[in-house]
């Protein structure tokens, strides 16, 4: 199960992602993607704190958005990776890929620089 | 009973509404065979196996199918670990699964390399079952 919010933080719009993100889960993140793409929300974060599972499918869908907006200019940071999704991103190495912060006031922080 | 040895066996319906409900025992095992952190991250590497493998039987071994049944095999008998996923529908060959390339961050094709990259050995056996068999070995640690 997955619960997802999206909020605007000063600018930056915060992605919260709750549960497990998996082949189930997936499309329906696909959808809030396709949505903060086509509104041209260049400064995402997607809040992983709460997120207690993520497959490949969910690796997938949050690439996804990582390469949609970079295209337009636009930039991912990822706020408290933790737990069984922090061991998916080390082994696909998409630690190097991705700004990863402590909490999403970081990323905020970060985005203001 | 040796307290190094546990073994879980669960039969589901090939439904992804399962998946996480079995990885969940699969981590709880390891988290009393293994107790600490090491326990813990131990957990999320054989469910990180086991959800990959979970999904391609739903969705590649019984796709096109009425929902068929898989069976979840944990055998703990330290340093070993042993997880073998069994299913009755359409088998594939491993061989023909390309490595993906990380460096492009694709965003398919990382089931097959997750299981490897966290289980020591991964073995396919198409058949009826199909059986995939994969094994992960502690080395003073909770494996890579």
């Amino acid at each position: 199960m997955l619960e997802h919010a999206l909020t605007n933080r000063n600018g930056v719009t915060v992605l919260l992602l709750k549960g497990s993100l998996n082949a189930l889960t997936a499309p329906d993140v696909r959808a809030v993607i396709d949505t903060l793409v086509n509104e041209r929300r260049l400064q995402v974060t997607i809040d992983l704190s709460a997120l207690e599972m993520i497959d490949s499918s969910g690796v997938g869908a949050i690439v996804s958005l990582f390469k949609r907006l970079r295209t337009i200019g636009g930039e991912v940071k990822i706020a408290g990776l933790r737990g069984q999704p922090k061991e998916i991103f080390r082994i696909l190495r998409l630690e190097q890929a991705f700004d990863l912060v402590g909490t999403v006031e970081e990323a905020e922080a970060r985005f203001a620089r | 009973m040796d307290p190094g040895n546990a073994r879980l066996v669960v039969s589901v319906p090939a439904r992804m509404e399962y998946r996480d409900h079995v990885g969940a025992l699969i981590m709880q095992v390891c988290r009393v065979q293994l107790p600490g952190e090491e326990g813990v991250i131990l957990g999320h590497h054989l469910a990180s196996a086991f959800n990959e493998a979970f999904n391609n039987a739903v969705l590649h071994a019984y796709a096109g199918t009425s929902v068929g049944t898989v069976e979840i095999e944990l055998s703990v008998d330290l340093p070993r670990l042993e997880l073998r996923i069994s299913d009755h529908g359409h088998s594939f060959d491993p061989r023909a699964v390309a490595e993906p390339d990380l460096a492009g961050f694709p965003e398919t094709g990382l089931g097959f390399y997750i299981m490897k990259s966290f289980m020591n050995e991964v073995e396919y056996r198409a058949g009826s079952p199909n059986v995939l068999t994969m094994v992960k070995y502690l080395e003073g640690g909770a494996g890579q």
